[in-house]
């Protein structure tokens, strides 16, 4: 079984790959991460959930549709996650 | 503060006997920056024929994808004071009942961090708070959640559930809308605070036919309050309407949609197997018709306003189930409906669009609900003849 870290490295991947592709809902990227590593489902739901709570990954909305981003600087500046 | 702006064409608004948005806007800018500059930019649009608020983006609080909802000023040089304009739902009480000290609460908060403007309530239920700054959100976020209070649902999730005031001031409610509302507000946490599904869905709870939470035009799930037993008429009462000035041929007997009624100008009957549970004549003659036996819900599907296609009217999918706390069975085949559209829809395509386009029989059969001829939308237009292979070859 993939240890969670892995896992949470192949998500953000997953994520960045799309980026400025494609607009990617919390379904594609359990769909899409657990089919290319293995993982369940709900695994893979639990690490990308984590993964927003610690500003990592995070919630979007644009075109009448939400989404899940990598966050810009400016947003994790604003959070107080960073400098 | 001083007025900044001149807004003739707002005043207008102003005028006649009606309560007026500007009035308030007005009174909130005598000690907001940000609802003075809001009145400037709202003029200006009255006067350029065009809009200046940018909508969506990346705004929220940590955690969350929903209950905050982006919106800025396209002139944010000339207008400063609503650059950032966000808004905030919060998640309203079942009922909408406050105490006037947790109105206060709220409104202290909002003043706080916010331009003062509330819409108590917005369409989707929640208490809506009109216009913060990105920075302001966190803080105002904990101000709201370490007195009990949390966000409403945004983007494609869950709304916030919204309910009738049912039981606790309604006659004609046959379920307890608030219990079943607050009860559904928790099982469904997740959903409404992390925006997982195609688009939006919204579940509305009324306690009777008549709707007062407008389910039948706006939920895709409304749930609604119905019995299984005879009307009870008191032909006493019948005779003190019609002493009364009641025309009751006209007034109730005509318009009987069912046409399940009759009066002979002394006693009233109904016929309630053809009865369809509407409300009418109960609500019109209150002191002399009532239901009896057993309470429970209606169940239907499919409602919205017009935003990517056109209106739809929810369509009754359960005609009778009955329900108890804690509603595990409605959480069930609510759980099933979402997760035949989560898995069938495209982004941005609602529960209703969804069974238009893929047809009532696949998503009966998959929701595991038997087609009933209580489903029937309309006459001639029967969707139900489920004809397989297997019936082919009998």
């Amino acid at each position: 079984m993939m240890d969670a870290n892995e896992l949470k490295d192949k998500i953000f991947a997953y994520v960045e790959a799309a980026k400025g592709k494609k607009k990617l809902k919390e379904k594609d990227i359990i769909n899409g991460v657990s089919t290319e590593v293995g993982a369940e489902k709900d695994v893979v739901k639990k690490a990308m959930r984590e993964m927003i709570d610690i500003g990592k990954l995070m919630y979007s909305y644009g075109g009448g549709a939400s989404s899940v981003e990598i966050p810009s600087e400016e947003y994790l500046r604003e959070k107080g996650l960073i400098k | 503060m001083s007025k900044k702006y001149d807004t003739p064409l707002l005043d207008e608004l102003e005028k006649g006997p009606w309560p007026s948005f500007v009035t308030e806007i007005k009174k909130a800018a005598k000690k907001s920056e940000m609802a003075n500059d809001e009145l400037g930019q709202v003029e200006k649009s009255y006067r350029t024929k065009r809009g200046y608020w940018k909508h969506g983006g990346i705004v929220g609080v940590l955690g969350y994808g929903g209950g905050v909802i982006g919106r800025y000023s396209s002139l944010p040089e000339e207008f400063p004071g609503v650059a950032h304009f966000h808004t905030v739902r919060i998640n309203q009480p079942s009922g909408f009942y406050y105490s006037s000290k947790a109105l206060r609460e709220i409104c202290d908060i909002w003043d706080k961090y916010g331009s003062g403007l509330t819409n108590v309530h917005g369409s989707t239920g929640d208490l809506v708070l009109l216009g913060t700054t990105t920075s302001a959100l966190e803080p105002l976020f904990a101000e709201y959640s370490s007195r009990g209070w949390d966000l409403g649902g945004s983007g494609s999730a869950m709304r916030t559930p919204s309910c009738c005031l049912g039981q606790s001031r309604c006659e004609w409610a046959n379920i307890d809308t608030m219990e079943i509302c607050h009860q559904l507000t928790h099982k469904f946490q997740d959903e409404m605070h992390r925006p997982a599904y195609p688009y939006k869905f919204k579940i509305k709870v009324a306690g009777c036919a008549v709707d007062c939470v407008a389910a039948i035009a706006r939920a895709d799930c409304s749930i609604i309050g119905t019995w299984k037993g005879k009307i009870a008429v008191d032909q006493d009462a019948v005779k003190a309407y019609a002493k009364g000035g009641m025309n009751i041929q006209a007034e109730i007997v005509d318009m009987c949609p069912t046409r399940c009624m009759s009066y002979d100008g002394n006693a009233l009957s109904v016929d309630d197997g053809e009865c369809s549970r509407c409300m009418h004549c109960i609500s019109k003659m209150t002191k002399a018709l009532k239901p009896t036996g057993e309470k429970g819900v209606s169940i239907l599907i499919g409602s919205k306003a017009p935003i990517v296609v056109g209106s739809l009217l929810s369509w009754v999918i359960v005609p009778f189930m009955k329900v108890e706390p804690p509603y595990d069975d409605l959480e069930g085949i609510i759980r099933k409906i979402i997760e035949w559209w989560d898995e069938t829809a495209k982004p941005r395509e609602r529960i209703g669009e969804v069974i238009e386009i893929k047809g009532m029989r696949g998503f009966l059969e998959a929701i595991g609900v038997p087609p009933v001829p209580q489903q029937i939308k309309e006459p001639r237009k029967d969707p139900f003849f489920f004809w397989k292979e297997e019936d082919l070859t009998k």
